[in-house]
C-alpha cells in the first residue's frame, strides 16, 4: 500500500512540475481570427488556404502574435464563396464574405475574393465593417484606383500578390527578351474570354505593337473550351513566331498538347494555369516541353536566387504531402500571415486603423521577394528580389524539369527553342 | 484552312454524337431523361484516374472496368431510385438531377480539384491529312464513334435484347403483352446508357481534363444534340451532331471561338420554335394527333 502511495505522489508531482515548466512556444489567450473567404473549390484558393494554415501553425508554434503584451494564437476560419465557379453571381459570393465577417468576427481577412469582379464589389463590405484585408488572388488594378480615390473608405484593403498591370509588364519584358535573343516579332494571342485575360491580352498586344511587334491575330475562348485547333491553325497560317496564351481554366493545358501534336512551328510563351505545377508534366503526357509559363509570384516555384522561396516550397511539400501546384496565390498568402503578425505587433493592438497604418510601413523579405506596399496598397513587383517582389517565367524541359528563364536576375538558363524553330537574327 | 476546319469539325461532331448516344438510348427506350448523365461521365473519368494512379491498374484494364462499373451504376440508379417514380416525368428529372448533383459535388468535396486529373491517350502520336496534323487520339474518337454507331444498329436490329428495347420503345403495353419485362428493359436501358456514356468518357477525356464542371457541360451538350435531333431518335442524334459540330467549328474559325456556344443555343431556339420534336423526333406530332 505504501509503495502505491509513493507512486501516486510521484505521478502528481510530475504532473504539477509539467504545468510549472514554462512553454514559450505555445500561445494562450483569445485567438486572433483570420478569415479566408475565397473559392476553396479551385486550386489557387485551396492551396492559398493551405499556405495560410501552414503559416498560422508556424506562428502559433513560435508563440503566437504579441497583442498588448500578451501572446495570442492565430485562428483560421474559412468559407468557400464560390466566386470563381461558372454561373455564380457576384452578389451570392458577397453573401459568403459578409457571413464570415458577421459570424466569425475576424480581426483580418486574408486571401480574399478570387475573381476581380467579386473583389471590386466586396470592397464596400470590407469598408463597411472596417476589417483589414490582404488579398492574394484577385488581380484587377481597378481596386487600387478605388483606394486612391476614396482612401478613408477603402484604406483597409491591401494586395500582396501580382496585379494585372505587373503581369503585363512581365509578359512585355519576356517578349522583348525573346526578340533580343532570337529576333522574333510576329505574335498570335490566344486567351480565355474573361475580364482579366481579355484586358491582359489587349494591353500586352497594344504595348508590343507600339514596340514594333506584328500582332497577327487574337483568339478568345469561352471558359470550358477544350479544342484549340482553330486558333492554332490561324497561328500557323499567319506565320506567327510566338503564341501568347493567357488562360486560367483547367482545360487550357490541352492547348499546349495540341500545339505539340499539330506541330505548330512557334514558341509558346505566356500563362496557362494548369502548366504551372510540377504535376503538369505527367498530366499532359510530357507533351509540353519547350512551353514557357509565367509564375505570378516566386515561392510558388522554388527559385535558387530567392532562398526564402525554396524554404517555403519545401516546407509546403512537407506539410501537405505535395508540392505547390498553382502559379498564383499560395506564396503571397503565406507571406501575408507574417506581414499581418508584424503589423499587429507594431500597431500594439487589434485596432483596424492602427493595423492599416502599420501595414503601410511593411518592409519585409518574404518568399516572394521584398514586400512593400505602394500608395494603392499594392505590393511593388520588379526584376530584383532584393528591391521588390518578383514574378518569373520558366520553361518546361524534356524530362519534366522546370527551368527559370526570365527575368535575367534570377534566370537559371537561356530560353531554348523547340526543335524545328530557328532564330531569325 | 478549309480542310483543317473540316477535319476538326468532323472530330467535334463525332465527340458530340458519342456524348449524346447514351442519353438518347435511355430516353428512347424507357422515356427517362437521365439528368445524372454528366455525373456518370465524370464518375468514369475519376474512376479510371483512381484505378490508374492509386490502384495501379494498367489502362487497358482500368478503362473497361469503369465502363462496366458505370453501366452497373446506371442499373442501380433505376433499381433504387427510378423504379418508384416510373412514369412521373418531372419526378424522374428531379431525382436523376439530384443524384447527379450529389455525385458531382461529392467529388468536389473529396478534393478532386486541380489540373492533374487527366487520362493518358489510348493512342499516342499524330498523323497528317494533307497539310493538317491530327493527333491519333482524335482519329481514334472518330473510329470509335463510327464503329459504335454500327454496333448499336446491329444490336438493336439483330439481338433479342435489342429487339426488346425497340419493342418497349415502340409500344410498352403491347411489348408487355408479348412477355417483355418493362422494368427489366428500362433498367437495361439505364445500364446501356451509362455504359455508352462511360465509353465516351474513356475515349474523349484523354484530349481534355477531368473536372466536376465537365459533368454539367456534358449534360448540356447531350441535351442540345437530342433536342435538335429529336429525343429518342438515333438518326436524329447523328445528324444533329454533325450539324452542330461543323457549325461550331466553322463559326470558331471564321467568326471567333467565343461564338461557338451561341451556335448551340441558336440551334435549340430555332428547333423549338419551328419543329418542337426535333429534326427526327415524333413526340410532339403524336401528342398533337391524339
Amino acid at each position: 500500500m505504501k509503495r502505491w502511495r509513493w507512486f501516486w505522489v510521484a505521478t502528481v508531482g510530475l504532473a504539477l512540475a509539467g504545468f510549472c515548466i514554462p512553454r514559450p512556444t505555445l500561445a494562450g489567450g483569445e485567438p486572433v481570427v483570420l478569415a479566408v473567404p475565397t473559392s476553396t473549390g479551385f486550386l489557387e484558393g485551396k492551396e492559398s488556404l493551405n499556405a495560410v494554415r501552414m503559416a498560422v501553425e508556424e506562428v502559433n508554434k513560435a508563440g503566437g502574435v504579441l497583442v498588448e503584451g500578451q501572446r495570442r494564437p492565430f485562428k483560421v476560419e474559412s468559407i468557400d464563396i464560390r466566386d470563381a465557379a461558372p454561373g455564380v453571381p457576384v452578389p451570392e459570393a458577397l453573401l459568403g464574405l459578409e457571413k464570415i465577417i458577421l459570424e466569425k468576427n475576424p480581426h483580418a481577412i486574408v486571401v480574399g475574393p478570387f475573381r476581380s469582379e467579386a473583389l471590386l464589389a466586396g470592397m464596400d463590405i470590407i469598408a463597411k465593417y472596417k476589417v483589414p484585408m490582404l488579398g492574394t488572388i484577385a488581380m484587377t488594378p481597378a481596386s487600387e484606383g478605388k483606394i486612391k480615390k476614396d482612401f478613408a473608405k477603402y484604406k483597409y484593403i491591401f494586395r500582396t500578390c501580382l496585379n494585372a498591370k505587373y503581369l503585363v509588364g512581365y509578359l512585355v519584358g519576356l517578349m522583348k527578351y525573346i526578340e533580343k535573343e532570337f529576333g522574333f516579332n510576329r505574335l498570335f494571342v490566344m486567351h480565355q474570354d474573361v475580364l482579366w485575360a481579355r484586358k491582359t491580352a489587349e494591353i500586352t498586344s497594344a504595348i508590343l505593337k507600339k514596340s514594333g511587334w506584328k500582332i497577327l491575330g487574337s483568339e478568345a475562348y469561352p471558359t470550358g473550351a477544350s479544342d484549340f485547333s482553330t486558333g492554332l491553325m490561324k497561328a500557323r497560317m499567319s506565320r506567327a513566331q510566338v503564341i501568347l496564351p493567357i488562360f486560367d481554366m483547367p482545360q487550357s493545358g490541352i492547348l499546349v498538347k495540341q500545339w505539340n501534336s499539330m506541330k505548330v512551328p512557334t514558341l509558346m510563351a505566356g500563362f496557362i494555369s494548369p502548366l504551372a505545377g510540377s504535376k503538369a508534366w505527367k498530366a499532359f503526357d510530357g507533351k509540353i516541353a519547350g512551353a514557357m509559363n509565367a509564375i505570378f509570384e516566386v515561392g510558388n516555384i522554388p527559385v535558387a536566387k530567392v532562398p526564402e522561396s525554396v524554404k517555403f516550397y519545401q516546407a509546403y511539400q512537407r506539410r501537405w504531402g505535395e508540392e505547390v501546384q498553382s502559379g498564383h496565390g499560395p506564396a503571397p498568402s503565406y507571406d501575408t500571415v507574417y506581414v499581418l503578425k508584424e503589423a499587429i505587433e507594431a500597431a500594439g493592438g487589434l485596432d483596424a486603423g492602427s493595423i492599416v497604418a502599420a501595414l503601410e510601413k511593411t518592409d519585409r523579405r518574404g518568399t516572394i521577394g521584398r514586400i512593400r506596399y505602394d500608395e494603392g496598397h499594392q505590393v511593388v513587383f520588379g526584376q530584383d528580389p532584393a528591391k521588390a517582389a518578383l514574378g518569373c517565367v520558366f520553361q518546361w524541359r524534356p524530362g519534366g524539369k522546370r527551368v527559370v528563364v526570365y527575368p535575367p536576375s534570377v534566370a537559371e538558363d537561356k530560353i531554348l527553342l523547340p526543335p524545328g524553330l530557328k532564330p531569325v537574327k | 484552312m478549309f480542310l483543317g476546319t473540316l477535319v476538326y469539325g468532323i472530330v467535334n461532331s463525332v465527340i458530340l454524337a458519342l456524348v449524346a448516344l447514351g442519353f438518347n438510348l435511355t430516353f428512347g427506350i424507357s422515356g427517362i431523361a437521365n439528368f445524372a448523365y454528366g455525373a456518370l461521365y465524370v464518375l468514369t473519368g475519376y474512376g479510371v484516374w483512381i484505378l490508374l494512379n492509386e490502384v495501379g491498374l494498367p489502362l487497358f484494364l482500368a478503362a473497361p472496368a469503369m465502363v462496366v462499373l458505370t453501366a452497373m451504376a446506371g442499373a442501380l440508379l433505376y433499381r433504387v431510385v427510378l423504379i418508384r417514380l416510373r412514369g412521373m416525368a418531372i419526378s424522374e428529372v428531379i431525382a436523376t438531377f439530384g443524384v447527379g448533383l450529389a455525385v458531382l459535388e461529392f467529388f468536389r468535396y473529396l478534393g478532386f480539384i486541380g489540373f492533374e486529373y487527366t487520362l493518358p491517350p489510348l493512342l499516342d502520336g499524330s498523323l497528317s491529312i494533307g497539310p493538317v496534323f491530327l493527333d491519333l487520339q482524335r482519329a481514334l474518337i472518330v473510329i470509335v464513334g463510327v464503329t459504335l454507331t454500327g454496333v448499336l444498329w446491329l444490336f438493336t436490329h439483330h439481338t433479342r435484347l435489342g429487339l426488346a428495347f425497340r419493342g418497349i420503345a415502340q409500344d410498352e403495353h403491347t411489348a408487355m403483352c408479348l412477355g417483355i419485362h418493362s422494368d427489366r428493359v428500362a433498367m437495361f436501358s439505364l445500364a446501356f446508357g451509362g455504359g455508352l456514356c462511360a465509353l465516351a468518357a474513356v475515349v474523349i477525356l484523354p484530349i481534355g481534363t477531368i473536372s466536376v464542371d465537365a459533368g454539367y457541360d456534358v449534360l448540356l451538350e447531350a441535351l442540345a444534340v437530342c433536342i435538335v435531333g429529336g429525343l429518342g431518335s438515333a438518326v436524329g442524334v447523328i445528324v444533329a451532331s454533325f450539324i452542330l459540330g461543323l457549325a461550331q467549328t466553322y463559326t470558331a474559325m471564321y467568326m471567333g471561338s467565343h461564338w461557338m456556344m451561341i451556335v448551340t443555343l441558336v440551334a435549340i431556339l430555332l428547333i423549338l420554335t419551328i419543329r418542337p420534336s426535333g429534326l427526327f423526333g415524333k413526340q410532339k406530332e403524336l401528342e398533337e394527333r391524339i
